[in-house]
């Protein structure tokens, strides 16, 4: 019959790049996506190697190669790691922006003493991205965050993301700073929609 | 829900007829409440309102069903809106479906990109359902 | 465990029913966290799991029991969720479309990519005990017409060595054959002892079991230029980070163009953007792009 049965190799250890951090860094600049991908994986376990696969996100193009630069920045869920990636929110590039988001509400704990400052950045762009990393953050100042931005921001959009984020967690005691974030914005049918489903959501019987 | 939408004008009831029934609108946007005031806005006016999260939850939705129009929202996880447009023009049996793409970026290099990805449309956020309205309707009635 | 379920609203019964508007949270947070649409139509059923975990976790209230849930990522509660919310078996002949497919469809395709000599490659991971691998073995057998043609290579691996034992042995009872049509039965088992009945041994040695952690890089490392890869009713049950492990795991063993079939609750559509969806005319299915891609 035509199925054979397969033998299991052996897994090759130590194969292609060297395991040290010197050769893994440059590792990262191979021109073989398979090489570069596999660095970076092996630089996910290794602390203190942060600024190495930061600084190839930003040429990386390879989507596959991309995809494990950041997950290794998840895994060592560093303060370097965090401030390195939010630092991307400004990209013009918007897979890698969203790449961020994705990386950075993975780790809270990390995460948690920068909001803040991304909150109150000049760039309306980075403070939706906060909003948004903020859905799926779990920690549990992100309702006081929130309400701060309803209360605080002059953005329609900014605020329209952490209206968004709220209907998602719904929480009662939001409620004031959604209705307060309606008056401020009257004129906008957008918003005041969302405000009324984030209520809705929030309602607690 | 309190927040009834303006009634449409009777230039607007008078587009109703070219709504084709069953036309169906794929709303890609990764925020609930964007999924739900464009959903609102369509079934009113007639429209089958399909959802999806990301753009690759929305090729695949495209894959399964029958689509007529596609809106979509630019960031998103996993993939954003340029990337599923590019897609969706590669892909012969998707290749001809309309789409509006919806951004909070107002710079004129952020609409040349959706237009470069294959967009039809550009619709800055927050949206207004009148123009929102009239671009679905634009767009659909092509089609057809 | 399914005290609750008999006592129905008895007693000890729920803190208190949930409301249209906790529900629709609930799911929502679940749909994103998960990629399982809950049916509306089993409202019931959901609402009795959910209440039996906020007794369980000892909460007071449905509020009390989504804020932790949601803000402080209760290790491990998810996945106990997850255990309730969804059924956790294996059978022959399950979610045969995806069989289906691979007979009809893609098995084709991953032969026209073939030189001649070069196996088919097609990995059950997880297997549990064993049905998965045997059911594509004998699907492959009976409906694949160039099966002859081709060197086909079957692994089967899953991180439980003792369900990998009991899929090495083969041995099963009634009810996880009752899909198989019966003239199949009769073709690969034999009747090893009251009711239970062993795959015949020429199948039994064809397939490559071995246990693998599907989110340890080092144990996948031995799986490569794998074609098609059965990954179902497993990702469920990871949290984001390992689900994505998994997926970049999946990538590096398989070749260009290689497919992967997902349970069909599951979707690579939450998880990562390595793969494409590929819709045939039996399945929706993801597949590994040609290298060429997005540069
Ligand atoms: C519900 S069964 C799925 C069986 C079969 N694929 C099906 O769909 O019928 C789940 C299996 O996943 C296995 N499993 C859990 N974690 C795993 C991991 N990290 N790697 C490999 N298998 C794992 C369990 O041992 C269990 O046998």
């Amino acid at each position: 019959m035509g199925l054979v049965k397969a033998k299991i190799r052996k897994t090759k250890t130590g194969s292609g790049a060297s395991d040290d951090m010197v050769g893994l860094s440059a590792a990262l600049q191979a021109a073989d996506p398979a090489e570069r991908r596999s660095a970076a994986r092996r630089l996910g376990s290794t602390t203190g190697c942060e600024a190495a696969l930061l600084d190839r996100l930003a040429f990386e193009h390879e989507a596959s190669v991309r995809e494990m630069l950041v997950l290794s920045l998840m895994q060592l869920g560093t303060q370097d790691a965090v401030r390195g990636l939010a630092e991307h929110l400004r990209s013009e590039d918007a897979s890698l922006r969203n790449a961020v988001v994705e990386a950075l509400e993975a780790m809270p704990d990390a995460v948690a003493p920068n909001i803040e400052l991304l909150l109150a950045d000049h760039d309306p762009d980075v403070r939706i991205f906060a909003c948004n990393l903020l859905v799926g953050l779990a920690h549990p100042d992100v309702p006081k965050w929130l309400s701060h931005v309803l209360e605080n921001d002059s953005h329609v959009n900014v605020c329209a993301a952490a209206v968004d984020a709220l209907t998602e967690i719904g929480r009662p005691d939001c409620v004031p700073a959604l209705r307060a974030c309606a008056r401020r914005f009257p004129e906008e049918p957008f918003l005041s929609f969302a405000i009324d489903v984030a209520i809705a959501r929030a309602a607690e019987q | 829900m309190t927040n009834a939408l303006p009634t449409p004008s009777a230039a607007e009831a008078g587009a109703r007829r070219f709504t084709w029934p069953g036309t169906r609108v794929l709303v890609v946007d990764d925020a609930i409440t964007i999924r739900l005031f464009c959903r609102q806005i369509l079934e009113k006016a007639g429209f089958e309102v399909i959802e999806a999260i990301n753009g690759l939850e929305g090729l695949e939705q495209l894959l399964q069903g029958t689509i007529d129009l596609i809106v979509v929202d630019v960031n998103m996880q996993k993939m954003d809106g340029y990337e599923m447009l590019r897609e969706v023009r590669r892909q012969p049996v998707l290749s001809a479906i309309p789409a509006v793409m919806m951004s909070t970026k107002s710079k004129p290099e952020d609409v040349d990109k959706a237009y470069a990805a294959g967009a039809n449309y550009y619709l800055f956020k927050p949206i207004r359902p009148e123009p929102f309205l009239a671009c679905v309707r634009l767009l659909t009635a092509t089609v057809q | 465990m399914s005290a609750l379920a008999s006592e129905g609203q008895g007693a000890e019964g729920p803190p208190h029913p949930l409301s249209d508007e906790e529900l629709a949270k609930f799911s929502e947070f679940f749909y994103r966290k998960t990629g399982i649409r809950l049916d509306e139509r089993k409202r019931y059923y959901m609402e009795r799991r959910i209440v039996e975990r906020i007794r369980r976790t000892g909460c007071r209230s449905f509020f009390e029991y989504f804020t932790t849930l949601k803000l402080n990522g209760a290790a491990g509660e998810l996945e106990a969720l997850i255990n309730e919310m969804t059924v956790n078996e294996t059978y022959f002949w399950r979610e045969n479309y995806q069989f289906e497919c691979m007979t009809r469809s893609m098995l084709d395709e991953i032969a026209r990519r073939k030189r001649p000599g070069e196996p088919i490659r097609i990995w059950s991971i997880p297997c549990s005990t064993g049905e998965e691998p045997y059911t594509i073995a004998i699907h492959i057998l009976e409906y694949w017409a160039r099966a002859d043609s081709y060197d086909i290579e079957i692994f089967a691996s899953d991180i439980d060595s003792n369900v990998l034992k009991r899929a090495r042995d083969g041995t099963y009872d009634e009810r996880s054959l009752s899909r198989l049509p019966p003239q199949l039965r009769a073709r690969y088992f034999k009747l090893v002892s009251e009711r239970r009945w062993q795959v015949i041994n020429e199948l039994r040695s064809s397939i490559a079991f071995g246990s693998v952690n599907l989110s340890d890089p080092l144990e996948t490392a031995r799986y490569r230029q794998i074609d098609l890869i059965f990954c179902r009713n497993l990702l469920i049950y990871f949290d984001d980070v390992s689900r994505r492990l998994a997926a970049e795991n999946m990538f590096e063993a398989m070749s260009p163009g290689g497919f992967i079939c997902l349970g069909h609750s599951e979707s690579m559509s939450r998880i990562t953007n390595l793969f494409r969806p590929r819709q045939f005319a039996e399945a929706l299915v993801y597949q590994k792009p040609a290298p060429s891609r997005g540069a």
